[in-house]
């Protein structure tokens, strides 16, 4: 099933021949496999989809809220890969140069809808299983109502603050990247992505205030 | 969120901006010490941590999907990425067909087509259009030539009123343009 890859390919090309002998291709890093999908083995790129296509899928759902739309942006977000993995120098990680197509995307989509998704929004809200802290039984339900009330509001503060914003608390918060990784997503300084982060905690943080 | 307190607390304004830091484990260890070191102090920014801790994480859970979902979704990806292998090897399949001498081969011929057309047009490309329109004229006007030169003058005639309709002037300024 896997094409042997093109040992005639310099240096490179032999080291990554060596390493695939020594290791099954789904253990290979990410470096090596962008390599070979570069030589033109493409079916190994399967392995990248499958690495990251719950995360890929969840950055787009974040910025989103809708699942058909996530599942969409995170698809083409691997179509775009697949077709100009040539593009990548790796001056970055792999991942990183990944986000960064899937949060573009991402954020094309939302400048195209020109509307920040408040239908979508309700959409998920209304249709989401409810978190089992809302649905507890011992809560009384004012507070299931307060609490749900105060999550509709940062999801709608979050999805209308500002792009930068959004995107760095978001690759921070629900994705977990460092403070570097997400300079490097976003072309930007460490210290601009803490200024961005710092801004939209307070943000969420006023627009909660009057839940105290 | 356990303590049902939603609404995060005011912090100190100069460790606001680190506090957030501090919650994603930024920051060098001295950092880390220094706000460690007010937070033990300080009740507000004590608060204000907390619930950074309630909130934030609640704000990331995402809902579990089926593994068929994803199953589903890796599919249709490798569907996709099928497709895009294809369309990329339509026009990449033709290059190894005809072989690396193909583009330089077209080039020469359109430019050997060009040569001869020069050389043997005489670089005269009106003379093939003059005959052309000459072949127009019906045969019944062509062998009388008083008729020819009659339509030839109607056809001046005319050819001085579209002058006229085009410049907006009188016939005496067409007459200046015809000296």
């Amino acid at each position: 099933m896997w094409a042997e890859p093109n040992a005639l390919l310099g240096r490179q090309g032999k080291a990554i021949d060596a390493l695939i002998e020594k290791s099954p291709p789904d253990d290979l890093p990410d470096e090596q496999i962008v390599a070979l999908c570069q030589r033109g083995e493409t079916k190994y790129f399967e392995i990248l989809v499958r690495r990251y296509m719950e995360k890929a899928f969840h950055i787009a759902l974040n910025f989103t809220r809708n699942t058909e739309e996530a599942k969409d942006l995170s698809q083409d977000a691997f179509l775009r890969a697949f077709t100009r993995i040539n593009q990548f120098d790796g001056r970055s990680s792999f991942y990183t140069w990944f986000y960064r197509l899937v949060v573009n995307i991402c954020l094309d989509a939302t400048r195209r809808k020109n509307r920040v998704g408040w239908e979508s929004l309700e959409a998920v809200n209304e249709s989401a299983p409810e978190r089992p802290e809302l649905t507890d039984n011992s809560r009384l339900p004012e507070e299931v109502t307060m609490a749900r009330e105060a999550k509709r509001r940062a999801d709608r503060t979050l999805e209308t603050m500002p792009n930068k914003q959004r995107t760095a608390f978001l690759l921070r918060n629900h994705q977990g990247l460092s403070i570097a990784d997400i300079a490097k997503v976003m072309k930007t300084t460490e210290a601009t992505v803490r200024v961005y982060l710092h801004r939209a905690v307070s943000a969420l943080r006023q627009s909660l205030l009057e839940f105290v | 969120m356990s303590e049902r307190r939603i609404a995060l607390e005011n912090a100190c304004g100069e460790f606001e901006a680190d506090l957030v830091l501090y919650y994603y484990g930024e920051g060098s260890v001295v950092e880390r010490h220094r706000i460690e070191n007010h937070l033990d102090g300080c009740r507000r920014c004590a608060r204000f941590m907390d619930d950074l801790r309630g909130l934030l994480p609640q704000m990331s859970k995402t809902t579990e999907l089926p593994q068929s979902f994803w199953d589903n979704y890796y599919r249709e990806v490798v569907h996709k990425l099928e497709q895009a292998q294809e369309r990329k090897s339509w026009w990449r399949g033709l290059v190894p067909t005809f072989g690396g001498w193909a583009i330089p081969a077209f080039g020469t011929a359109v430019v050997a087509v060009l040569a001869v057309a020069l050389v043997f047009g005489n670089g005269d490309w009106s003379l093939r259009s003059s005959s052309t329109s000459q072949e127009s004229i019906p045969q019944e006007i062509l062998s009388d030539s008083g008729r020819l030169e009659f339509f030839n003058s109607l056809d001046l005639l005319e050819s001085l009123a579209t002058l006229e309709k085009m410049d907006g002037s009188g016939p005496e300024k067409v007459e200046f343009h015809n000296l």
